[in-house]
């Protein structure tokens, strides 16, 4: 295995070992971003610089920061999180979801031998026009569907906001 | 010479480059305060007071450095650092000159011409609002949470508006490489103007320069940091050079964003009307695009000083409403004219 892809793949996994164990808030979010870092390092290992840069900005710049505004605004260094860690419901979904997960890993081990083997690239590949035609002519409907999904959330989350005020 | 030494040569370059520009850039912005307030400014340490940066620069990192006590230690460390980086990492991707050409081997003025540069600053300039949350959630004082608080809703409201402004730019010129934007900047339009991306896409324009503003924390849109409410805001509680990294890390950003904005919408390191390569060599060509670059860059420069000085902060809500309420819209519309036009005459 290549040096590059063991030193990120490390420090993924070293950071979302923390990202779930951190005791405060803003340092668990801090080692998400260096799990997204970290993936976005290694789509670059994977010839896929588009992907790397809407891993950084995306989740790392728009997403994460989100979730970081909130933490912000709830809580202080000085609170800690094990009154949420302990409550029973939010570990039983956690386990269902991670259960979820690794069953989708487990399946997704079948195709590995497929992924492993070396070929040589496309032409062109990972460029910022063969990802737009693959959005727009193979996978239209599947782009239609999710900005119509995105667009379903955005109107509720209004919805909501309004009922409050 | 290799190829990467040649690399390490423009790396290095660039980076010294960027930070004598960003420490004269201090005293720049003294002297120019002054001089619109109608007083003198800082003229005692050397020739026009030049040499004032320097002593700042020694005062900093003589003081004594203190951590709060209830700080968390790490992350206050880690606060600074992570707001100067992305700032310098910026001028990786930035064309600061053509080519130059020594000992028949040809240089192009640019570290790294990835084809992704356009995608690569905006992902550095989301990375950039860590530096300020961290700084100002550890220092933990309800200044500086608030500093890191506004800071966050802040970038993440005007970088909506930014990248539409700059998707315009890739629409009107079909590649996300800052050098081939440049290039395609040459030569004039419409028969007299500039083949400049301000001419073609003048609301864009607007719309990324305000946004910019915002993303420098620069008066008008310096909430996170607003003296008369919170202090300083995030760096409250900063001292001595932890301090001076925030203060220098500002500066540093105001050169990359000159920079880019000179490549999108100025044409970057070219002459309009006058095509240098022409009459000059091939070594002093490289110098004068670099320089003429620098111009224009030097311009935008002032021009960040020259508002500060000028226009009074925003209210918070009067930041906000102008973000989602008149940018984002407008850069959607004017999105949707520019798609138009450009399927329209292609």
């Amino acid at each position: 295995m290549d040096f590059y892809f063991l030193l990120f793949a490390i420090m993924a996994v070293g950071a979302g070992i923390f990202t779930i164990t951190a005791k405060d808030a803003l340092p668990s979010a801090l080692g998400l971003l260096t799990v997204f870092i970290a993936l976005a390092a290694l789509y670059l290992h994977l010839h896929a610089p588009l992907i790397a840069v809407f891993q950084v900005s995306i989740y790392a710049g728009a997403i994460l920061v989100l979730v970081v505004f909130v933490i912000m605004l709830l809580i202080t260094p000085d609170e800690e999180l094990e009154q949420a860690q302990k409550n029973i419901s939010y570990r039983a979904m956690g386990a269902i979801l991670g259960a979820y997960l690794v069953a989708l890993l487990v399946i997704g081990l079948a195709g590995i031998r497929q992924l492993v083997a070396q070929r040589s690239l496309p032409d062109g590949f990972g460029a910022p026009s063969q990802i737009g035609l693959l959005f727009f002519k193979q996978y239209l409907l599947h782009f239609e569907m999710a900005s119509v999904l995105l667009l379903v959330a955005l109107v509720a989350a209004i919805y909501l906001a309004k009922k409050n005020v | 010479m290799a190829d990467w030494q040649i690399d390490l040569i423009k790396v290095v370059f660039i980076w010294a480059w960027a930070l004598l520009i960003a420490v004269v850039m201090t005293w720049v912005e003294r002297r120019a305060s002054a001089m619109m307030q109608d007083r003198l400014g800082p003229n005692r340490a050397g020739p026009f007071g030049l040499l004032q940066p320097l002593a700042d620069g020694i005062k900093l990192f003589t003081k004594e450095d203190i951590i709060p006590e209830r700080a968390r230690k790490i992350l206050f460390i880690l606060g600074p650092i992570l707001f100067a980086l992305p700032a310098f990492s910026t001028y990786a991707v930035v064309p600061f000159g053509d080519k130059i050409v020594i000992g028949g081997k040809e240089i192009i003025l640019q570290v790294s011409d990835v084809n992704i540069g356009f995608l690569y600053v905006l992902a550095l300039s989301a990375i950039a609002v860590y530096g300020m949350v961290i700084g100002g959630w550890a220092s933990n004082s309800k200044y500086s949470i608030l500093g890191g608080l506004r800071a966050t809703a802040q970038l993440i409201s005007y970088e909506v508006p930014m990248g539409l402004a700059l998707l315009t730019i890739v629409l009107l010129y079909g590649t996300f490489s800052l050098r081939e934007i440049v290039l395609q900047q040459q030569g004039t339009f419409l028969g007299f103007l500039p083949n400049w991306g301000f001419f073609k896409q003048p609301v864009g324009f607007i719309i990324f320069l305000v946004a910019a503003y915002a993303e420098a924390n620069r008066v008008p849109f310096d909430l996170p940091e607003c003296e008369s409410e919170l202090v300083t805001g995030y760096h409250t509680e900063y001292g001595s050079m932890r301090l001076g990294l925030y203060l220098f890390g500002e500066y540093v950003n105001l050169v990359a964003l000159s920079a880019i904005t000179v490549s999108l919408f100025f044409g970057g390191w070219a002459l309009p009307y006058v095509d240098m390569g022409k009459f000059l060599g091939p070594v002093s060509y490289g110098i004068a695009s670099f320089l003429v670059f620098f111009l224009k860059q030097a311009f935008f420069l002032f021009l960040f000083v020259w508002v500060r000085w000028t226009v009074p902060r925003f209210r918070y809500d009067q930041l906000m409403g102008l973000g989602w309420k008149a940018l984002i819209p407008l850069g959607l519309v004017n999105l949707f004219v520019t798609a138009l036009l450009v399927q329209l005459t292609t």
